[in-house]
């Protein structure tokens, strides 16, 4: 049977291999060469290089949109379906009701990174919990969490989303928690196994034997080193997050008193035929910064394989 | 016959476990069903446009949802100990013929668009992993990633648009041309045109999986012992890439395809309702909003033994492909 | 989805004179055969309008099983299963002479006890057969070929109910004793329509074949009828510009429209169907304090512009009108009334004088905007953008079905909320249930959501609802309709957009009144 730790780490990202020994040498919050390995990487990568200057322009926009667009982008402003271009005042044209694209996109911007992020910080949340103390604790406390997880991984994602959607309403806390609530497993089953084979390890082992709690040996000791693959895990997440907004309002079920690129598609599905602007500019946005999120997600992994350092 | 013993062990076994698992999926779902918002009855009356009272309250009745939820609940389990699902009073319809009818398609579906994506994510994959760091490796995993990031419901509405108004070559919907009357040949080739788009626009999204599974499994592997003995035998490099690394490569990319089976039901709601294919995505999610918990229950409940019979397959597929491999 | 699952159960008046939908004209007999592929949205569970009209079964029940009359596009009423009738002085007796000769599918003759026993049923299990037929105290059956309606009290509305769509005569011989709603002919009718039910396929199609031995000899024209149904609208698009459909009601996105017109194969109709009637309307939820000042109603609706949302929500294809009956109902729209004019500025006068002056972050109030499924979603962000113009932050929340008849009608938690609700073909019907002060019922979806009590309204309503004489019950309906109008418990926006696509190739597809509800019999594909 091959190890299901390895497994897993493979599904989330494939080039991670098995964790040897000295955990101390890898990625550690705050280690000093950090930022050196970091910009060697991107340099080397022109994916990841590309994928840093998409997020940090979409991070930008969000933050700056109020800026941008200080009224609210939902409001009817402009004759309604102008093309791209076609009036310089909202270069990228008007939808059905006349809202302007571009304010759209800018504000959208911050509701989908929103939306993708929270979601996956809950889901890491309940992961790390669920993981983090099975792996840890073992025995029967383990057993029923996996029994747990397991259930949760054979219902659906997405149909489950949507009944938790149906149970509360569109808005976005709604969305996110429920994208949060379906996603978690697969974070729980990778930090389980890796607190599994960390606490077999030689440091820990140490650390117990200076007679640490628990709660000191789990904070302290496992968590630093159990999360970088987490982190590079999570930018799926995040990717995926955003990607199930848009099926979500694809499907209607949005919230309509917020605009992200899931909703502008959601709105502008009806005019697919005969203004496909307004599906394929917040189609392009997401497919960027989900393209983006992955080849980060890439480069960090990248980062934490040493076998692979030589190749690149 | 040891081998079919132990086989037959293996499947009880697996029953065994499953029971539990089924149990709490099903009290779990029943649970947060009854969290929903109104009822059944709503939902015919809301659809109808006009109710009395008396109507509603007959409705309910019929409907059995006047009972306590716990009875419901308590009835559902007792059926389902029987092996009956029970009835969707909507459809009026046994639940199992109503899902069996839409199972066939769902599958059908969902295998085209596996096996598509395992045979073209493990070919990328294995491009990948040979010229790892260069070109084609770059290109291949953006071209992957690209699929992965677009909109599934975009890309096929697209294709629709693309190849069956512009170009006229495929049908824009539905698994077969109703009434057609065909038959042998002309049957499976109409069949095949209905399933090409909407099985490629399921495919795109775990093609970016697979071909990255097998890529850095394929790096993994190589480094090892057994693949040095081999190229020290003298194995052709094609021959070693062949019969070692992708065949050892295969166990963590089929792991992942047992795994992914839950994601593709879910994945299926959205392309299902694209390409107007009836099968058991839309059939989950019309249940949802008529609230019609007998056929979303069996739905969910089908879809989790689909996953451990998935995972059931994938230990025996690992016994073959490593015989060092002890099925559980 | 939700989007799409939506139901228009009518059609505006935009052209109230038959668009091309009927007449082959002058052409000598219409052509015998061919296969028609109809789409028809939603799916519905069951296939005859029956115990439930939910999802598309009005539309394709009538091809199968028919009723006891069919209308023209004034309603008034014209043969089908009964060739002729007559209506005692008093209004309490109907007397039904049937057609001679017809037969049930499976071969059974068609006669008074089919009709005794379905118009009984209807009044048991119809949503609103209940209403419809409360009168009803018996039908007699002194021969076959006669029925006797008997009634309580007057019902002038009696007469429109026959329609296949609404009031469908099923076989008793199949339907006794069973329980109606369980029984599985509903799902695979047995009728004496031109068209046989052959198969349906869940989630995909239903096959209907021509009915060889149909009473109207020489009809039905066509072979087949091949219904389809496509959940995505724009899926709905491609395979009418495809070919692979021929006609669909409400088929494609509104904003296709304009393009579909001008492509050389499709033509596009936009009807109203005076048997569905469409109408749509904003109604204000009269339990919520600030909305109990009627000078806060008025207010609001000055804020909204109906004639812009016709233009940018439907794309101009709806019918607006200010009357609660709207235009469809060309007896009784009373035609002198007019909004309120749209002026934000005497608007924002208004709130103000009512003590709801706009707050240091500019809104006045906030209030909840709940919209029917049935509804463009458009819709509710065109109200809200309208009333944050006046100050007033409408919050949409928007739900599917079942979570919205439970928010609107058993928890009552909105202030404003859109609904859909439809004229149908008579006022008593369809229109006195939104503002009758007796309909006020907690937990009845399309009751009196607003909550709205006017014994003058109630008096004129409950008159009409017995009133014999045409021309008194259009007196009592006109001034029923301008006081509501001055009340302001409602924004009456009119009748959505209904539109139909077909092949330029389907000739005569809705000759009568009920539109696509009607049978198909006419129906032929010409080259």
């Amino acid at each position: 049977m091959p190890d299901p730790a390895r497994l897993l780490r493979a599904l989330i990202h494939p080039l991670r291999p098995r964790r040897e020994a000295s955990p101390t040498t890898d990625f550690l919050p705050g280690s000093e060469s950090q930022g050196h390995v970091l910009w060697r990487l991107l340099s080397h990568s022109p994916q990841a290089l590309f994928g840093v200057a998409v997020l940090a322009l979409v991070a930008g926009t969000a933050l700056t949109a109020g800026w941008w667009y200080p009224d609210d982008p939902l409001a009817m402003v402009a004759p309604p379906l102008l093309w791209p271009g076609e009036d310089p005042a909202f270069p990228l044209g008007s939808d059905s009701l006349g809202r302007d694209v571009a304010a759209g996109l800018v504000h959208g911007a911050k509701v989908s990174l929103t939306v993708g992020l929270v979601a996956a910080i809950l889901s890491l949340g309940i992961g790390l919990t669920v993981g983090g103390l099975g792996g840890f604790f073992g025995g029967a406390l383990d057993d029923a969490l996996v029994r747990v997880t397991e259930l949760f991984q054979t219902v659906p994602s997405f149909l489950f989303v949507i009944v938790l959607v149906a149970i509360g309403k569109p808005s976005v806390t709604v969305i996110v928690t429920a994208i949060g609530l379906a996603s978690w497993p697969v974070i729980a089953r990778l930090v389980r196994a890796e607190f599994r084979s960390l606490r077999e390890t030689e440091f820990v082992l140490a650390a117990r034997s200076l007679g640490y709690g628990p709660a000191r040996l789990i904070l302290r000791e496992i968590l630093p080193n159990a999360l970088p693959p987490v982190i590079v895990t999570t930018s799926v997440l995040v990717a995926t997050a955003i990607l199930i907004e848009s099926a979500l309002s694809f499907l209607g079920m949005g919230d309509p008193n917020m605009v992200s690129w899931g909703s502008m598609i959601g709105d502008g599905r009806d005019q697919l035929r005969t203004a496909w602007f307004l599906t394929a500019l917040p189609g392009g946005a997401i497919l960027l910064t989900v393209l983006a999120l992955n080849l980060v997600g890439d480069a960090l992994n990248d980062r934490f394989n040493p076998r692979l350092r030589g190749l690149r | 016959m040891p081998h079919l013993a132990r086989l037959g062990g293996v499947l009880r076994r697996t029953a065994w476990q499953a029971v539990p698992t089924v149990i709490g999926i099903v009290v779990l779902n029943f649970c947060l069903l009854q969290l929903l918002p109104g009822d059944a009855a709503d939902v015919i009356a809301a659809e109808s446009g006009s109710a009395t009272v008396e109507g509603m309250a007959a409705l309910r009745a019929h409907f059995g949802l006047d009972l306590p939820a716990l009875n419901q609940l308590l009835g559902y389990l007792n059926a389902l100990a029987h092996l009956d699902l029970g009835v969707s009073p909507r459809h009026n319809l046994p639940v199992t013929s109503l899902i069996a009818s839409r199972l066939g398609a769902t599958l059908l579906l969902m295998g085209t668009a596996l096996g598509l994506a395992l045979l073209a994510g493990i070919l990328f994959g294995a491009v990948m992993a040979v010229t790892v760091g260069r070109w084609p490796d770059r290109i291949l995993s953006v071209a992957a990633l690209l699929f992965y990031s677009t909109p599934s419901f975009w890309l096929g509405l697209m294709a629709i648009v693309l190849f069956a108004v512009k170009l006229g070559w495929l049908p824009t919907g539905g698994n077969a041309t109703i009434d057609s009357g065909l038959a042998g040949w002309a049957w499976a080739a109409d069949r095949a045109r209905h399933l090409a788009l909407p099985a490629l626009a399921m495919a795109g999204f775990f093609v970016a999986i697979f071909s990255r599974l097998t890529r850095a499994a394929m790096l993994e592997v190589r480094g090892q012992d057994f693949v040095r003995t081999a190229e020290a035998k003298g194995l052709g490099p094609f021959a070693v890439t062949v019969r070692h690394v992708l065949r050892n490569a295969l166990i963590p990319v089929t792991t992942v395809a047992g795994m992914q089976v839950g994601t593709l039901l879910g994945g299926s709601v959205v392309i299902e309702v694209v390409f107007s294919w009836p099968g058991l995505g839309r059939l989950a999610l019309e249940s949802v909003l008529s609230r019609d918990y007998h056929v979303l229950l069996g739905i969910l409940f089908l879809s989790s033994l689909l996953v451990i019979a998935a995972n059931l397959l994938v230990d025996l597929l690992h016994a073959w492909l490593d015989p060092r491999i002890q099925v559980r | 989805m939700w989007h799409d699952l939506k139901r228009h159960f009518a059609g505006p008046l935009i052209a109230a004179a038959v668009v091309g939908l009927g007449a082959a004209g002058a052409h000598a007999a219409p052509r015998q055969g061919g296969t028609l592929t109809w789409i028809v949205t939603p799916e519905p569970a069951s296939l005859i309008p029956l115990t439930n009209t939910a999802g598309g079964n009005a539309e394709i029940g009538p091809k199968v099983v028919e009723g006891l009359l069919t209308y023209d596009t004034d309603l008034n009423p014209k043969p089908l299963l009964a060739t002729a009738w007559e209506v005692a002085k008093d209004g309490l007796q109907y007397r039904f002479s049937l057609r001679p000769g017809v037969k049930w599918h499976d071969g059974k003759d068609f006669t008074s006890a089919d009709v005794a026993f379905s118009i009984l049923t209807l009044k048991q299990s119809h949503p609103r057969g209940r209403s419809t037929f409360a009168n009803v105290v018996e039908v007699r059956t002194p021969d076959p070929l006669t029925a006797v309606i008997v009634l309580s009290k007057p019902a002038p509305y009696l007469l429109t109910a026959l329609a296949g769509a609404e009031s469908p005569i099923v076989p008793k011989h199949l339907y006794e004793g069973t329980h109606v709603a369980a029984n599985p002919r509903n799902s695979a009718p047995v009728g004496t329509g031109p068209f046989v039910f052959k198969e349906f396929v869940k989630g995909s199609h239903v096959v209907l074949e021509r009915n060889p031995d149909y009473w109207d000899k020489g009809k039905p024209h066509l072979d087949k009828v091949i219904v389809r149904f496509i959940p995505d609208a724009v899926a709905r698009a491609a395979a009418l510009e495809s070919g692979t459909a021929q006609l669909g009601g409400q088929a494609i996105p509104l904003s296709d429209v304009k393009r579909f017109s001008e492509l050389p194969d499709l033509r596009v109709d936009s009807v109203n169907w005076a048997y569905v009637s469409n109408h749509q309307q904003l109604i204000f939820n009269l339990d919520t304090p600030i909305l109990q000042n009627k000078a806060v109603r008025k207010a609001i609706s000055q804020a909204i512009d109906v004639n812009a949302l016709n233009k940018v929500v439907w794309y101009g294809y709806g019918t607006v009108s200010p009357a609660a009956i709207g235009k469809a109902n060309t007896k009784y729209h009373n035609a002198g009334i007019q909004y309120f004019p749209v002026d934000t500025k005497q608007a924002e006068a208004a709130l103000d004088a009512a003590g709801l002056k706009r707050g240091a972050d500019g809104t006045r109030f906030k209030l909840r905007l709940l919209f029917n499924p049935f509804q463009e979603r458009r819709a509710a962000d065109f109200v809200r953008q309208s009333l944050a113009r006046i100050g007033v932050d409408a919050v949409i929340e928007s739900y599917d079905f079942a979570t919205y008849t439970t928010k609107a009608y058993t928890e009552r938690a909105f202030d404003i909320t859109l609904e859909a609700l439809a004229n149908v073909f008579d006022p008593t019907v369809g229109v006195q249930r939104v503002f009758w002060s007796k309909n006020f019922k907690i937990g009845l979806p399309f009751s009196n959501a607003a909550h709205y009590a006017n014994p003058e309204v109630d008096r004129l309503l409950e008159a009409a609802s017995v009133e014999v004489d045409e021309a008194k019950r259009k007196a009592l309906f006109l001034e029923f309709q301008q006081i509501v109008h001055d009340d302001v418990p409602s924004v009456e926006f009119g009748a959505n957009p209904s539109i139909t696509i077909r092949s330029k190739a389907v000739q005569n597809y809705a000759p009568t009144g009920e539109g696509l509800r009607g049978s198909f019999a006419d129906l032929s594909l010409e080259p």
